[in-house]
């Protein structure tokens, strides 16, 4: 009877003991789960994502000059191998380079005239839209302007909030 | 140097315009950060890619980084929250969890009937990859503090400034992954 009594109390103790041991070994397992590599090039991706590489301006305008100058030189040590005298070829390529300059000014010109249209235009539209401003405020009693101008800085403010807001989505720190 | 102190400086050098600064906190952080990422969406591609994405938005962020926090919680900060507007956009619950621990009690330890232990069945190898293949079917939040817990072995209080949650609340969390886990071995035993 006795050692019946003892045996019943001795048996959750050890399954207490058996649950502990199994929870150490699963822990030990877990601590030691094989590692996610990286590859070998990762650091220099984020890098070259965080910094692209710009080549300056000045290698673009050498490379163009370069460029330029070899089309030129090759063309009058093609030329000149073909027999063509030094002096009339000068007095060509001067004849062509005024020539091209004088095909393009109308060019110039009419660009110009757009512009001065556009800016023009530009000026009358929002001269417009001052005096319809003006007109407006005169129509509409100052009470309903104010209710006005207040929903729109409200709109606005609530607009600047929720962009502001969308973006800096997952940044919360 | 502590790592902290270091890690202070690397930011305070980055933010100065040295670049190899970053691309050395980008050495020290890519392989826990992956692990984190990747144990937690899952597929290895897609993490190589929110760590790429996670280091950028650091990058943009260093100006707010305020140095009397630990920079590693800060990083962390940054991938959870990250990994958490993935889990949004593809609508998987990650929240639920956040309204249920209320209160910090550990649940307590159940004591199996003289059943045999599952870990005395396999190998520990067997065990790991078994481990590994459970993790991937826990709840999302349950399989993150794991994560963070036994293999970025972060601290519990880390872990609690990580997600702004009460220290007992993430040890809750903790336990319950571990004994999910181990109810899953036991199921598939």
């Amino acid at each position: 009877m006795k050692i019946k009594k003892s045996k019943s109390t001795w048996l959750p103790a050890e399954n207490v003991k058996n649950a502990l041991e199994e929870r150490r070994l699963l822990l030990q397992a877990s601590e030691n789960l094989p590692l996610w590599q990286t590859p070998p090039d990762f650091t220099q991706q984020v890098m070259a994502r965080i910094f692209p590489i710009r080549v300056p301006l000045s290698a673009w305008l050498t490379a163009a000059y370069a460029g330029f100058g070899s089309i030129i030189l090759a063309i009058f040590i093609l030329l000149l191998v073909a027999g063509q005298n030094f002096s009339s070829l000068l007095t060509s390529l001067n004849y062509s380079l005024w020539n091209f300059v004088r095909n393009l000014s109308p060019v110039f010109v009419k660009l110009f005239k757009v512009a001065s249209l556009f800016v023009k235009t530009l000026q009358q539209f929002f001269e417009y839209i001052i005096k319809a401003f003006a007109s407006l405020t005169t129509i509409i009693n100052p009470q309903v302007q104010i209710i006005i101008i207040t929903i729109a800085i409200i709109l606005i403010a609530f607009s600047i909030y929720g962009i502001k807001r969308k973006i800096l989505i997952g940044e919360k720190t | 140097m502590s790592s902290m102190n270091e890690d202070k400086e690397l930011v305070e050098r980055t933010i100065k315009g040295e670049k190899e600064a970053f691309e050395m906190i980008i050495q020290k952080y890519q392989q826990p950060l992956l692990n984190y990422i990747g144990r937690t969406v899952g597929e290895h591609e897609l993490a190589l890619d929110f760590t790429q994405e996670v280091f950028i938005k650091t990058y943009s962020s260093l100006h707010s980084y305020k140095p009397q926090y630990k920079f590693s919680t800060w990083l962390f900060k940054i991938a959870s929250n990250f990994i958490i507007d993935y889990w949004r956009k593809k609508k998987i619950d990650a929240f639920s969890l956040d309204q249920q621990e209320q209160d910090s009690d550990l649940p307590p330890l159940q004591v199996p009937d003289k059943e045999p232990s599952i870990v005395k069945k396999f190998e520990i190898s067997e065990l790991r990859e078994r481990i590994e293949r459970t993790l991937e079917k826990i709840p999302a939040p349950l399989r993150e503090v794991f994560v963070w817990r036994h293999i970025n072995e972060f601290s519990y209080e880390e872990m609690a400034e990580i997600k702004g949650l009460p220290v007992g609340t993430i040890k809750n969390r903790v336990f319950q992954a571990r004994e999910l886990i181990r109810t899953r071995l036991e199921e598939k035993a």
